[in-house]
């Protein structure tokens, strides 16, 4: 078996007025927490549209744990894990309500379910929002929902579109800590963000992304990556302005 | 078939729970209810002024008064309920954000949106039923003795036309989905009501499915009743292109 659990080719999607993302590869392999930063508008989230079908590709390919997300092989998505935009949190369902219908949507059902959703509340800290309804929720508590239905069923390739957005500093070590364990068991995880300091921490790989295009890589070991990573950018917007 | 019943098992989940359907739900069964008591009950008075003004069919004071007028609101009402339903269960993805996170999933959008309809399908079948049974409470709290065979043709009446209004309310999950919002599916259901009605009033074109309900129910002949088959090719039509809309969904505007 493949040790890559996404691979991207030379995928292209332009909007009209020519934003976008343009000749993408990349790629996510077994055990790596690989982190995707950019400024605002750079194409972060295009890109992880574009992984899970939100979009598709003008041109290139998307590969998911071996298979083209659109060919006739079908990928197997319950072993996705992925938090893009909104978390998926219904405003008339409590937490737990929530991830268990999360679960389902993911085939599991009964006491698997109940397992992997008891699993989830303990390791997010969810215990005291479990039994109450999203829409009384706040945003940060919403987004461990939505992290938690992401992450409970151990996917083994994690899709995560800024998903800090909104923690309180408690839930961005909890959730560093679920994503350093998944990736210690063996999953595949791309985080995108704008937080250099946050990805630093626990990426074992940064790409970054300018105009749509990935314009090199940081180490995340490295001593001084911001001004690395805003050489590059610059650089990048100078060549394509 | 696994992610289907997956999917209908969330969405009736997300459905029970939601004060939408239930607040709509109480809004028709119970305003349907009570309007066409009130009028029979005007109509068992004496006075010839209200008499009048009721009209000769609301005027008799009986089951026949009764069932007549909540066939009548529940063409124009139902029509209206149902579509703000349908509108809410498809057209709440976008405006809540949830859509995003039915992408990369095992159970494909066409799976949910299949599943909403058939979740939408069985509400407004729980509902119909309960305003016929609320109406018969009605009629029997009004001293109207037990219903004859006419009667109990025109019950019968009222929970189909309950059901028919639902299927024609159909092309609400279409326009919410392709509009992504509820108010294009609401939109949508007032265009069909609107139609319905100034149809059923001209005494125009009783064959067109949004219209057939609504005439069959105020002059139920055969003519009116045979025109009810094409009812189906409302939900048919515009069931597939809800469906056709989610499966080739893309986040891009």
């Amino acid at each position: 078996m493949s040790d890559v659990r996404l691979r991207l080719s030379g995928v292209s999607r332009t909007y009209r007025g020519g934003a976008g993302v343009h000749g993408v590869d990349l790629d996510v392999a077994a055990g790596e927490i690989h982190a995707l930063v950019g400024l605002n508008g750079a194409g972060k989230s295009t890109l992880m549209k574009l992984m899970v079908g939100m979009l598709r590709a003008d041109a290139g390919t998307v590969e998911v744990l071996g298979r083209n997300i659109f060919g006739t092989d079908g990928v197997d998505w319950a072993q996705v894990g992925a938090l893009i935009e909104y978390p998926l949190a219904y405003g008339e369902l409590d937490g737990r309500t929530n991830l268990l219908m999360a679960a389902r949507l993911r085939g599991m059902r009964g006491r698997a379910a109940a397992t992997a959703v008891d699993g989830a509340i303990d390791e997010l800290r969810l215990d005291r929002y479990a039994a109450v309804r999203a829409r009384r929720l706040s945003l940060g508590n919403k987004q461990r929902i939505g992290l938690a239905a992401a992450l409970q069923h151990h996917p083994r390739l994690i899709v995560l579109d800024e998903p800090t957005n909104a923690l309180d500093p408690s839930g961005v070590i909890l959730l560093r800590e679920a994503l350093l364990r998944r990736a210690e068991a063996g999953a595949g995880i791309l985080i995108s963000s704008h937080h250099l300091d946050e990805v630093a921490r626990i990426a074992t790989r940064i790409s970054v992304i300018a105009d749509g295009r990935i314009v090199g890589t940081l180490d995340p070991d490295g001593i001084d990556i911001e001004r690395a990573f805003f050489a590059m950018v610059y650089t990048a917007e100078a060549t394509t302005s | 078939m696994n992610a289907l019943i997956d999917a209908v098992a969330v969405e009736s989940r997300k459905a029970r729970s939601a004060r939408v359907l239930w607040s709509t739900g109480a809004l028709l069964t119970f305003g349907v209810a009570t309007l066409a008591a009130v009028v029979v009950a005007a109509g068992r008075t004496a006075d010839p002024a209200m008499l009048a003004k009721l009209g000769p069919q609301a005027a008799t004071g009986d089951w026949t008064a009764l069932l007549a007028t909540a066939a009548q609101v529940t063409a124009a009402g139902g029509l209206l309920a149902f579509g703000v339903g349908l509108s809410w269960l498809t057209g709440r993805e976008f405006a809540d954000g949830t859509i995003s996170g039915l992408f990369g999933l095992p159970v494909s959008r066409s799976a949910i949106a299949t599943a909403k309809l058939i979740v939408f399908l069985a509400w407004a079948v729980v509902v119909s039923a309960a305003l016929t049974v609320l109406l018969l409470v009605a009629g029997f709290a009004l001293g109207l003795g037990a219903p004859d065979v006419a009667a109990i043709a025109g019950v019968a009446r009222q929970f189909a036309l309950g059901a028919l209004t639902a299927l024609i309310a159909v092309p609400a999950a279409w326009a919410a989905s392709w509009g992504r919002g509820l108010l294009p599916g609401i939109a949508i259901t007032v265009g069909i009501l609107v139609l319905a009605q100034v149809s059923v009033l001209a005494d125009f074109a009783s064959w067109i499915p949004f219209v057939a309900p609504a005439f069959w129910s105020i002059h139920p002949d055969v003519d009116s009743a045979l025109a009810l088959s094409v009812v189906p090719l409302v939900p048919l039509i515009f069931g597939a292109a809800t469906v056709m809309v989610w499966r080739r969904l893309q986040l891009d505007r």
